[in-house]
């Protein structure tokens, strides 16, 4: 783990770097359930945190390359957190949203979106990387069921 | 945490005690323990999940998959369920329309509708 700016800092960046391997998702959501809880969110804005991570991280394990490293950003602007999930893939596929995990971390992270970074970008240019960023504002209203 | 899995027979219902956490790395476990009960001959199941701490997508899936399964032999899958924070999944996805959700395994294993 990384931070910087001071513990009174106005912005806090923090990264975690996990092998990209379902084993390690339960460390992911402990780490993301104790940061968002630094940040004075509420019980359940922390729970809904924990999950959206976890199905940004599931969503991209389906097609992250094996061996390969599942970064997980953390910066808080304000009173709201981004969190940014990525991992190299070969596919280079956007998040098919027609699927229970997209329904999911819509409903619960405030706003998500996904890029496919260009080859050139990725570092290898075997690999496409993908990634998902939420955005959880503090004291927003808790995800709401979308309408049916 | 790992996931626990306990089977008992209540009536003519198979309980499935679930506890832990069900998530990517977890949820195969609970598959293989829904497919195997089906395959015995058990087509009428309870899965508890009052000990179930995480619950994603994932275990959606799984859950689903199970309850296809049983369907396919005109058998049902019930789920027990009080915790707010596990319901909430279900109702963000539309599945508490799927699923019977009873608060207690008694109810579930009398339930009959």
């Amino acid at each position: 783990m990384s931070q910087q700016a001071g513990e009174s800092g106005r912005q806090d960046f923090v990264e975690v770097r996990l092998p990209a391997n379902g084993a390690y998702l339960s460390v992911l959501r402990t780490a993301t359930a104790g940061l968002a809880a630094r940040l004075d969110f509420t019980l359940d804005e922390i729970e809904d945190l924990r999950i959206a991570v976890d199905e940004a991280c599931a969503i991209l394990l389906q097609q992250a390359v094996p061996e390969g490293l599942l970064t997980c950003s953390f910066r808080q602007v304000g009173d709201s957190l981004w969190v940014t999930v990525s991992a190299p893939t070969t596919d280079g596929r956007a998040p098919e949203r027609d699927t229970f995990a997209w329904t999911v971390l819509t409903a619960l992270a405030g706003e998500v979106e996904a890029t496919v970074a260009d080859e050139a970008d990725s570092g290898d240019p075997q690999y496409k990387v993908v990634s998902i960023s939420l955005h959880k504002k503090r004291g927003a209203e808790p995800g709401q069921p979308p309408p049916q | 945490m790992d996931l626990s899995l306990s089977t008992r027979t209540v009536g003519d219902r198979t309980v499935v005690e679930v506890g832990g956490e069900i998530d990517v790395y977890t949820a195969p476990k609970l598959r293989e323990c829904l497919v195997e009960l089906v395959n015995e001959g058990n087509y009428h199941l309870v899965v508890d999940m009052e000990g179930v701490d995480f619950l994603d997508s994932t275990g959606l899936g799984v859950l689903v998959g199970g309850l296809k399964r049983v369907r396919a032999h005109e058998g049902s899958l019930r789920l027990v369920c009080n915790q707010e924070r596990i319901l909430k999944i279900f109702r963000i996805t539309g599945l508490t329309k799927v699923f019977p959700i009873h608060a207690s395994v008694d109810e579930a294993a009398s339930a009959t509708d």
